[in-house]
């Protein structure tokens, strides 16, 4: 080849030749000649080389398309050994002194979590409600040497995230519905190459362009696991700028413990919603794990990818990736339940309506009605164990939701895998575009609950046919 | 030949001879780049440092190759990818990889975001004037003519005229290096390696973004030997292509990237995290307003009253005594230039519910403020309405009505802007919520940069506080 400092001469390997005849013509020697006979292992018809007159130029390797075809060795190299498992650098936790309690909104509440979870790196393209949050990043990031990009697109920006991430390093985003959308194919990407990153959705109106005031327009993206293929990604849903902070770090320790996006998921309201934020007495330096693709000798023969041609080998990466989905399944179920271990009446909620139904829960209970709230952290995985103790008692469900029954659609089959084949009835209150579900509202939709299903009697044939009352829109 | 794995064990688990063989076609010119990006990492002894980025096309298994860092990317994707591990290890040697469609046709955005990003990165773009992995479609740089599976009665007007990308890429301000080469004969596939090494060295250097095209060889989809290709390329692509260097420009080099920093002490400034303790007034109890321990307050206008502020104030006040406080600003078009309302609750241990559909206390800064909002007022709550611009409010029964001139006031003071303080001193002599000094402070804080308005903003809230007194003195007498 022209850089060879030997001038060897070169060497053809028959059987890694595939016959193109790309050399014949580099070499001014005339040593190499279309061949005639067919290679029996390979069926090809590979050139033939005599190198009686060569003088080493180099320019037929060059002209080779093939590594092994036309070489200056006449040796195979042999089949290495595997190597070993690189070492990972652990994270440390660093101790903070007692801080003054934060005055923040939600969105910036995430983004101060984010950079306490150890996250330098920041991309993400403007959409609003979501964007006071990247606002705060390009402000934070460098006071800390980190990185703030701009991306030219949510699709880019999830690219930019695979590729951090890839790396070993936590990165974000902030984003709203069309935005999360566009997301999509890069998360199904991730989830393929396990690849961590945090994805902060704070969810408003739609369909389409829809309008930017809040809705929980995307559980069903979320929940169901994002893009396509087998997809799973635990979703993390805030109620609070407390929560926005707090959940925000627990989702980059969730990511890089599973090698796996997180969502964290919020309305647009929360987005906004201005609160106290105790900070945490702790702060996050990563390391770097093992399966890292830095770019140092260490990391080299790290891959990452999610295509596996081979029919068998990409089932049996679906089957390990299922068995972490499990394992997940497993583990990470959280949920919140305010007075619900003696309600008659469960209202289930997540994000800003939650707390509205916490606040509808103080006015019935003074009512001297017995609701409780049980408000899932996890809308994936749905935190089934611990809603089923509580179903025995429970006369009724409200779901409370700014979407058409994305959360219910979540709870039905939350309870059907779990062979809840006969749960209490279950009623809901729908609100979009903004609109959110009101205390007064979720009072009377519980008291309703309680009306229709009067305590059951020992005599009582319970119901199976699940009969709802839909629809109680203001 | 040390860049190439000895054994290609991913290529269908390094079965026979897939050990030692590509999956490319008899001729393609993929292996001939392959080759050369390997001489390169090699000879600027780079392949440690290398993280290489596939695409999705023919090239998108180059990890069974290349023994360096791989990463395989989304369809077009491959230079978003690149930057997020440029800026993750900005020591790395980031190679992303390209064919025409994934660069020219999906991947444009992101080609040209990286490239007027400027990172030092390099594309190399391998251009074949044919989509080869799914079988042989039109790609953005088929000639005029041709006749591919799309393009069945050959590239027309309407199948758009082909894209010359290095021309594209060097007309953008940030790329130092742009060059198109090709692969047809000896002297090409000389200058083809001298350009990637040279974009290689680029981007080591720090110098900046660099692009090489690569003219290269589809013998299969092109339905003709290896050897008529090359001589296509070279008769039909390269009139179209023209070869040669289309930038070079030796800028600046980009600074070392300083290492993110994980200092605690820097990391709490910045998050806004202080030590300091803040004094409290109000000694941990809760005020008596009459309204519970939970106040839930609305406090609404037009944009520019300042309903926002004096609603964070208060949260902020609220917060620092210890207690627990929430604000909501109104949402939607509405806050523009319209109504602007704040929902604020301020509770002794937890807001439960943020919203104030139903508040103890509203502060209108408008007619229509109070109009829509004054009927939602609990009975035996408190309402707050300026005086200067509504001189006839309803009647709300069994609501305490404290009408103040809050503009009027703040317009004496010399600075109508302070209207919402006059408006936060009258709701604290009003309610009894939060004691003053609290309030006092938040103001003071929100002032920390602009600290010669603090007195100005006093004076507002004590005329409010007056205001009040006043009222109340003449309901006594």
């Amino acid at each position: 080849m022209a850089t060879s400092k030997e001038r060897l001469k070169p060497f053809l390997h028959p059987d890694f030749c595939k016959g193109c005849s790309r050399c014949v013509e580099s070499c001014n020697k005339h040593c190499i000649e279309p061949g005639t006979e067919i290679n029996a292992a390979t069926g090809l018809v590979p050139v033939v080389l005599d190198v009686t007159n060569c003088n080493a130029c180099g320019l037929c390797i060059d002209a080779c398309p093939e590594p092994f075809g036309l070489d200056t060795a006449s040796d195979l190299p042999s089949r290495p050994q595997p190597a070993a498992p690189i070492p990972s650098i652990p994270d440390e936790r660093i101790p903070l002194p007692a801080m003054r309690p934060l005055v923040v909104k939600g969105t910036y509440a995430s983004a101060i979590g984010a950079m306490l979870a150890g996250c330098r790196h920041f991309y993400g393209y403007p959409i609003t409600p979501s964007t006071d949050g990247a606002e705060l990043m390009a402000k934070m990031l460098p006071g800390v040497e980190g990185h703030f990009v701009q991306a030219v697109s949510e699709v880019a920006t999830i690219n930019h995230m695979y590729g951090t991430g890839g790396a070993g390093l936590r990165c974000m985003t902030f984003t709203s519905s069309p935005g999360f959308s566009l997301m999509l194919e890069g998360l199904s990407y991730m989830v393929g190459a396990e690849i961590p990153g945090v994805v902060v959705d704070v969810m408003r109106g739609g369909p389409g362009l829809g309008n930017i005031a809040p809705e929980q327009s995307d559980v069903k993206l979320i929940a169901r696991g994002p893009g396509h293929g087998s997809t799973r990604t635990i979703a993390l849903a805030p109620a609070t700028p407390q929560e926005m902070l707090d959940l925000t770090m627990l989702a980059f320790d969730l990511a890089f413990e599973y090698r796996n996006p997180v969502i964290v998921v919020c309305d647009g309201y929360l987005g906004q919603i201005t609160g106290r934020v105790d900070l945490p007495d702790y702060m996050v330096k990563p390391g770097l794990p093992g399966w890292a693709v830095w770019g140092d000798a260490a990391h080299r023969p790290n891959l990452h990818t999610s295509i596996l041609l081979n029919e068998v080998d990409q089932e049996q990466h679906n089957f390990k990736l299922q068995e972490k989905f499990a394992r997940m399944e497993e583990k990470e179920q959280r949920a919140d339940v305010y007075m619900g271990d003696d309600a008659d009446v469960l209202i289930v909620a997540t994000n800003t309506p939650a707390r509205t139904a916490k606040g509808a829960v103080a006015a019935l209970r003074q009512q001297g009605i017995k609701a409780g709230l049980f408000r899932p952290i996890t809308l994936w995985p749905f935190p089934i164990r611990q809603l089923q103790p509580l179903l025995g008692r429970t006369r009724a469900m409200v779901v409370v939701e700014a979407s058409a029954g994305q959360l219910e659609d979540e709870l039905r089959l939350a309870l059907s895998r779990a062979d809840v084949h006969a749960p209490p009835p279950i009623t809901h209150i729908n609100h979009f575009g903004g609109i959110m579900p009101q205390q007064n509202e979720i009072v009377a939709a519980v008291r309703a609950a309680v009306e229709a299903n009067p305590p059951k009697r020992h005599s009582a044939i319970p119901k199976t046919d699940g009969e709802s009352v839909t629809g109680v829109l203001s | 030949m040390s860049v190439f794995y000895e054994h290609f064990e991913r290529h269908d688990h390094g079965q026979g001879l897939k050990a030692h063989a590509t999956h490319y076609c008899p001729g393609c010119g993929h292996g001939v780049v392959h080759k050369f990006l390997g001489e390169a990492i090699e000879s600027l002894g780079l392949q440690d440092d290398t993280v290489l980025v596939s695409p999705v096309g023919c090239t998108v298994f180059m990890y069974y190759y290349m023994d360096v860092g791989n990463t395989q990317a989304a369809h077009g994707r491959a230079p978003a990818v690149a930057i997020g591990h440029k800026l993750a290890n900005p020591k790395a040697t980031v190679i992303a990889y390209q064919g025409d469609g994934d660069l020219a046709s999906i991947g444009l955005a992101e080609i040209f975001h990286a490239a007027n990003l400027g990172l030092p990165i390099t594309i190399i773009f391998v251009n074949n004037a044919i989509y080869g992995m799914t079988g042989g479609q039109m790609a953005p740089t088929t000639p005029m003519g041709l006749k591919t599976a799309t393009s069945p009665m050959g590239r027309g007007r309407h199948e758009g005229m082909p894209m010359r990308m290095a021309e594209l890429i060097a007309q953008l301000e940030a790329p130092i290096y742009v060059e198109r080469v090709a692969l047809f004969d000896n002297k090409q596939r000389v200058k083809a390696q001298k350009a990637i090494t040279k974009a290689l060295k680029l981007q080591t250097d720090r110098v900046g973004f660099s692009f090489v095209e690569v003219l290269a060889e589809c013998p299969t989809h092109l339905k003709m030997t290896p050897l008529e290709a090359e001589k296509w390329v070279a008769e039909k692509m390269v009139p179209l292509y023209p070869l040669g260097v289309k930038k070079d420009v030796t800028p600046e080099a980009w600074p070392a990237w300083p290492q993110p920093s994980f200092d605690p002490e820097r990391v709490a400034r910045v998050v806004g995290g202080t030590t300091e303790d803040v004094p409290r007034f109000a000694k941990g109890s809760f005020p008596e307003t009459g309204f519970g321990s939970d106040v839930a307050l609305k406090l609404a206008g037009a944009g520019g009253d300042g309903a926002q502020t004096a609603a964070l104030l208060l949260a902020r006040a609220g917060i620092q005594e210890g207690f627990d406080a929430t604000h909501i600003p109104s949402y939607g078009p509405e806050s523009r230039g319209g109504t602007s309302y704040a929902d604020v609750h301020v509770a002794a241990t937890e807001v439960l519910s943020p919203a104030a559909s139903t508040p103890h206390v509203l502060v209108a800064f408008n007619a229509p403020s109070l109009a829509k909002f004054g009927p939602t007022v609990v009975p035996g709550g408190v309402v707050l309405y300026d005086k200067t611009v509504i001189t006839d409010p309803p009647s709300l029964p069994g609501v305490r009505m404290y009408g103040v001139p809050f503009a009027q006031i703040a317009q004496e003071l010399g600075a109508l802007v302070v209207k919402n303080i006059v408006a936060l001193g009258a709701l604290q002599a009003a309610t009894g919520l939060l004691p003053k000094e609290s309030l006092l402070l938040a103001i003071r804080q929100a002032l920390e940069h602009k600290k010669h308005l603090f007195a100005v903003n006093a004076q507002a809230f004590e005329r409010g506080v007056q205001a009040i007194e006043a009222l109340r003195q003449k309901d006594v007498s």
